[in-house]
């Protein structure tokens, strides 16, 4: 309860460090970018209590050496608390937050070029009473429509400094700082707008009613506040009053709503006030010039909401969007994927075996690369989305979209969220921030982890090519393809659904209002774009990137724990063994060329070890060489077979000119080689047999046996259930750990032919085959619905404020993984899968 | 009907670059305190600019910006045409 707070705390937050201005204004005024040239590049975020906005503080300096902190408040029309959202504008004006201090004064910033209706919430503000600065933007924007404003007059009326600003060029800024500096520490008498003398009167009404209360309160609304309970019908403080307070309060403030009103509703009244103070501002302040009808914006809205031009642009960009989040990250993905195994193998060769090598390698660096391997593709979409937002596009993308993302009962501006979410729900659920409606939001983030992602890909590729057979249907349709379009569906068919339950039962909300502005097309500015590039990539990776880390390192513990000492022993010996044959053999073979030549002298021998030491050179050489042009060769094939055919001949001749030294010196390092070979396939065997063996013992294994029951009626068994929960990090984590669990070592991925072979071949205890198509199809499903998503989790916590949304969606979507995957394993067997 | 009673004109129903005058707004108090705090309040000059690919949402203009409203919203604005 963010409103019952004490005097004490009011005071102190005041007395505490630097004073504070708030700088608000409506969207798309360029307030952001005001923000980051007052305050540059250090700024902390702090998150409102029960709200999914943010507020950023940053410290700027003011011409006497002062510092002041500047909160950044959401970009608002009103001061109305029509949403959660938009009423910590109000409370943070008034002081009432604990998490944001109360500000000594505010910046309202305007743009010129729509003066009336941005001037609409600086009235609000100027009924506060402390010190209030206007700082005037897109002044050029305004020029070049013909309109001119007389600042000096415009301050006149107001009451207040007026500055004009253009934070890209850096002008007028010094001069709102002086402004600024002046106002600290005065008082302002507070505007006093002529409302009709009914509705002043249900003011003073309220403020009576209002007052017989305060002293339980520990403080007394303020006028601005009196005034929005009068009229805001959903500001919740109504019911909070009612319960502790005063019980019989909603009946009487709805008596003095309709006195006040006069048969009209009070917020006609407050807006044509309002609306009537700026018309004679603005008619005494604002020079029209030349009106140009037809504006660069008009020309350009007749081709991007043109019912062919813009559709196709619209596929256009979107389609670029997609591709470049889908496929331009795969390389960068990869890329982080390679340095982090390359650095947990450095920093692992530091490290004695055992459970902190393990932790650091397997837990820690492995955990923080699972991080940053999302950071591409946030990036990129806000890339698209920062330079969308700032060009104007992004409304017109919400009204070309509206009519079909309405059925839904969603907005226009929830589409590019839930599209991006097909390549990762994580940027999806993270740029749902462009959706101004509380309810509209909720439901995109829910639903985003439906839309069918790239991390889940491996799992259905696996599955499709060890399980699926390859056949053509209907001409030119193969089943292998048409079951992945099938699981995108599955995704897509159940968010449909989910969405109409949530918008008509949870949220009880008919179809939300649209209203959008659709603001005149601007030039991207490069240090916006970087900034929320910045703000977004260093936000996920602070407050996401720790959960998932922990997630990881959980993960990591259940799979590692505990060791079987039984299992470690008898690997230990084989591994011995596997030793000894070797030592035996390098014996045999130096009693063969000299019988006073032990195995020690053999690998001290000035003749024999420099052939050795070569020869493993010439092949290991060789092996890479080859195994990459081999893979390069299904590629492009005639350039290739020749590089090849090159490299053998290399391979050849060197071993030619190593033989000519000393034919008999050769065989025997040759055969020396050829035994350390053999070794060491046995020793990886062996290793691969006890990671297997270890995971099957581990608490993960065991909560795979404990949960067996539940998963056999999807065709599973506690091999599959537990590399299902081992991949609550990530989905793709099946993969390695279906790898594991199979004795083939962790570092398969889905493209492995011996993994594809292995699941095949993998049988029950009673030796039927533990894959079916049944089976590979509830596995697909359950994965296609389940949130085996920590990062995505995290997100949702991290976006929505609150711990609530993430388990809503992991409890819902688990448990509908688990109801479908049931199904269609039950289907499939039926129809003879 | 036996007498002709005239509907009252409302902003969905304007054609393509004609402007009206809104006379009151008749819908849900959220969405109507939402529009009159957006500037569309009796006695604004509003112009109909135009209408998304599939005929909605609509664009408006008003106080001198650009304004989309979806067609059952602007149905709640009682207008006179001008």
């Amino acid at each position: 309860m963010s409103t019952a707070r004490s005097v004490t705390r009011e005071e102190s937050a005041n007395r505490a460090g630097s004073p504070v201005i708030a700088l608000l204004g409506n969207p798309n005024t360029g307030k952001s970018t005001l923000f980051s040239a007052l305050t540059g590049v250090w700024q902390k975020t702090a998150n409102f209590p029960g709200a999914t906005v943010e507020a950023k503080l940053g410290s700027m300096g003011l011409p006497e050496g002062r510092e002041v902190t500047v909160i950044d408040l959401p970009g608002s029309y009103s001061l109305a608390a029509t949403s959660p959202d938009e009423r910590v504008v109000t409370q943070t004006l008034s002081g009432r937050l604990d998490a944001v201090p109360r500000p000594d004064g505010a910046v309202v910033v305007i743009d010129a070029s729509s003066l009336e209706r941005n001037l609409y919430i600086a009235t609000q503000v100027l009924e506060y009473s402390f010190p209030v600065v206007i700082a005037l933007t897109m002044v050029d924007v305004a020029e070049a429509r013909g309109i001119i404003i007389d600042e000096n007059v415009l301050a006149e009326c107001l009451g207040v400094p007026v500055v004009k600003v253009d934070a890209p060029r850096g002008t007028g800024l010094d001069s709102l700082r002086s402004r600024i500096s002046e106002m600290m520490g005065t008082s302002r008498t507070a505007l006093a707008l002529s409302y009709p003398s009914d509705f002043q009167r249900g003011i003073e009404t309220l403020q009576e009613r209002v007052g017989s209360f305060s002293q339980k309160l520990g403080y007394s609304f303020t006028r601005p506040e009196i005034i929005r309970l009068l009229v805001d019908f959903s500001d919740a403080r109504v019911d909070e009053i009612q319960q502790l307070l005063d019980p019989g309060f909603a009946e009487d403030l709805e008596k003095i709503r309709k006195q006040s009103a006069g048969g009209n509703t009070p917020a006609l009244i407050e807006a044509q006030a309002r609306y009537g103070a700026i018309g004679g501002w603005v008619q005494r302040a604002r020079q029209r010039g030349p009106q140009t009808d037809n504006t660069w914006t008009d020309r350009i809205d007749s081709v991007l909401t043109h019912r062919v031009w813009g559709s196709l642009v619209f596929l256009l960009v979107m389609g670029s969007m997609f591709q470049a989040i889908y496929a331009w990250s795969g390389p960068l993905m990869d890329g982080i994927d390679t340095v982090f195994g390359a650095l947990g193998e450095w920093v692992g060769g530091f490290l004695a075996a055992g459970p902190l090598q393990s932790l650091i390698v397997d837990g820690v660096i492995a955990g923080v690369g699972g991080v940053l391997v999302f950071l591409p593709q946030i990036l990129i979409l806000f890339l698209f989305i920062a330079i969308l937002e700032d060009l104007g596009y992004m409304a017109r993308a919400a009204f070309l979209m509206d009519r079909l993302m309405s059925r839904f009962g969603l907005s226009g501006r929830s589409f590019i969220p839930l599209l991006s979410s097909f390549a990762c729900a994580i940027p999806g659920i993270m740029g749902a921030r462009v959706i101004g409606d509380r309810n509209n939001r909720m439901t995109t983030i829910f639903l985003a982890p439906f839309m069918s992602c790239s991390a889940r890909l491996p799992v259905y590729t696996l599955m499709i090519a060890a399980l699926i057979p390859q056949r053509t249907v209907v001409g030119f349709l193969e089943v292998q393809g048409l079951i992945l379009l099938a699981m995108y569906a599955v995704g897509v068919g159940v968010s449909i659904p989910t969405a109409w339950v949530l918008q008509k039962k949870i949220f009880r909300s008919g179809v939300s209002p649209f209203l959008l502005e659709l603001p005149t097309y601007k030039c991207p500015r490069i240090r916006g774009v970087l900034r929320v590039l910045w703000d977004r990539g260093g936000s996920f990776v602070r407050r996401a990137g720790t959960i998932i880390l922990a997630a990881s390192i959980m993960i990591w513990a259940l799979g590692y724990f505990p060791r079987n000492e039984e299992v470690l022993q008898r690997h230990q010996a084989e591994r011995e063994s596997v030793e000894a044959d070797f030592a035996n053999q390098l014996e045999i073979l130096a009693r063969g060329y000299r019988s006073d030549l032990t195995a020690k002298g053999l690998k001290d021998h000035a003749k024999i070890a420099p052939v050795f030491e070569s020869l493993s050179g010439i092949y290991e050489e060789h092996e890479t060489q080859v195994a990459r042009l081999e893979e390069e060769l299904a590629e492009e094939e005639p350039a290739l077979t020749k590089a090849l055919l090159v490299a053998k001949e290399e391979r050849t001749a060197a071993l030619s000119s190593l033989a000519a030294r000393g034919k008999l010196e050769f065989d025997l390092a040759r055969s020396w080689h050829q035994a350390r070979l053999t070794a060491d396939e046995r020793l990886s065997d062996i290793e691969s047999c006890e990671a297997g063996e270890l995971l099957a013992g581990s608490w993960l294994g065991q909560m795979g046996h404990a949960i067996e029951p539940l998963v056999i009626p999807l065709g599973w068994d506690w091999r599959i259930g537990m590399a299902a929960i081992a991949s609550f990090p990530a989905r793709e984590v099946i993969v390695a750990t279906l790898g594991t669990i199979f004795k083939l070592g962790a570092d398969t991925d889905e493209t492995s032919e011996s993994l594809r072979e292995v699941i095949g071949q993998a049988r029950r205890p009673d030796g039927t085959p533990l894959f079916t198509i049944a089976t590979a199809l509830s596995v697909m499903v359950f994965f296609a619905l389940c949130a085996q998503c920590a990062a995505t989790l995290a997100v949702m916590r991290r976006e929505t404020n609150s711990w609530r949304w993430p388990i809503a969606s992991f409890t819902y979507m688990t448990g509908l993984a688990f109801v479908a995957s049931l199904a269609t394993f039950q289907i499939a067997t039926f129809f003879g899968g | 009907m036996a007498e002709e009673i005239e509907e009252p004109e409302t902003l969905d129903r304007l054609t393509r670059g004609t402007r009206a005058r809104v006379l009151g707004i008749a819908g849900e108090a959220s969405t109507g305190q939402r529009l009159v705090e957006l500037g569309v309040i009796p006695g604004v000059e509003i112009k109909f600019v135009r209408a998304a690919p599939f005929g909605d949402p609509l664009e408006y203009e008003v106080m001198g910006y650009r304004l989309s409203l979806r067609k059952s919203e602007a149905a709640t604005i009682q207008v006179e045409a001008l």
